[in-house]
């Protein structure tokens, strides 16, 4: 059959590897991941948690402002749930979306409660005599991260 | 000041108009030329640079993705995938870190980096091959190859 434009898809073909091959090699990665990770071989972990509907990323001995109220004291320890992504120096574990909790563990210590500084809110129309002032103050929580922490229960 | 009676009230002067005016000449103080001092100009100023603050407020997100799409575009390009591609398929593996997330971890974990573009160059392919199908004509077609018998 004579070849046109649309006989092969415009993008270069590819091949996947060997599905079996490909598993055995997974789990090969996988044991010795959970084995670094179950003799501490690995140094300054961070990770990228969801919280207070933005994304930090974030080591230990972290500070951590976020511009809203926390309903936790000064001093109250919390430990953050929603982890996407946690890494060292020689592996990474993402998860699809959320890491599981009893793979990592994220505790953080709430430290100052403020209000932010007074900032300027200014509607102006010129010639029309319009003129609006409004001064907003957010109210702001500081958080350190104290450790995170991951469990060698990969699978 | 608390004037108790109305022939006080009209013997009354302005006495504190040195601080209603130092209340906006110091937001104008780090202005350039006559405006850091004088108040009918510094007035019209300071105005002028309130309005362009809240209105900037709002342009900052919209400029902050733009550098943060730009970052991941570079970091991408340079592991051999284009932004699109890069994004599309990180969604399509259930991946939900945002552009700032995205582009912090191209600056800061280089090696982190080129694991997520590995993981959507692997998904990308993947979506060809379930895109090409069995390679068989669909049923109850007329090919297009025409036999001569």
């Amino acid at each position: 059959v004579a070849k046109t434009s649309l006989t092969s898809p415009p993008w270069p073909e590819v091949e996947l590897p060997d599905p079996v091959e490909e598993a055995k090699y997974h789990a090969e990665v996988v044991q010795k991941v959970n084995k670094m990770i179950a003799t501490g071989q690995y140094g300054r972990l961070f990770a990228v948690v969801h919280f207070a509907s933005k994304q930090w990323k974030i080591t230990s001995e972290d500070l951590i402002m976020m511009d809203n109220v926390l309903e936790a004291e000064c001093g109250d320890r919390i430990r953050m749930e929603k982890v996407l992504l946690v890494g060292a120096d020689d592996f990474t574990l993402v998860g699809r979306p959320l890491l599981g909790k009893d793979l990592v563990r994220v505790e953080a210590t709430v430290i100052e409660k403020t209000e932010s500084w007074p900032k300027i809110n200014m509607h102006f129309w010129k010639r029309h005599n319009y003129q609006r002032k409004k001064i907003i103050v957010n109210p702001q929580t500081v958080l350190r991260i104290n450790t995170i922490e991951i469990f060698p229960c990969l699978s | 000041m608390v004037l108790l009676s109305a022939p006080r009230w009209l013997r009354s002067r302005l006495t504190d108009r040195f601080w209603r005016v130092q209340e906006v000449l110091k937001y104008a103080r780090h202005f350039r030329g006559r405006k850091n001092r004088c108040y009918k100009l510094a007035v019209r100023s300071v105005r002028r640079a309130f309005v362009k603050s809240t209105k900037a407020r709002r342009e900052k997100k919209r400029f902050l993705r733009a550098l943060w799409i730009t970052r991941i575009e570079a970091a991408s390009l340079e592991h051999g995938l284009k932004y699109s591609a890069f994004i599309s398929n990180l969604l399509k593996s259930q991946v939900e870190l945002n552009r700032k997330m995205i582009a912090d971890l191209a600056i800061y974990e280089p090696k982190t980096f080129k694991s997520l573009a590995a993981l959507a160059q692997r998904r990308r392919q993947e979506g060809f091959l379930a895109a090409l199908g069995d390679g068989k004509e669909p049923e109850g077609i007329f090919s297009r190859i025409v036999h001569h018998y």
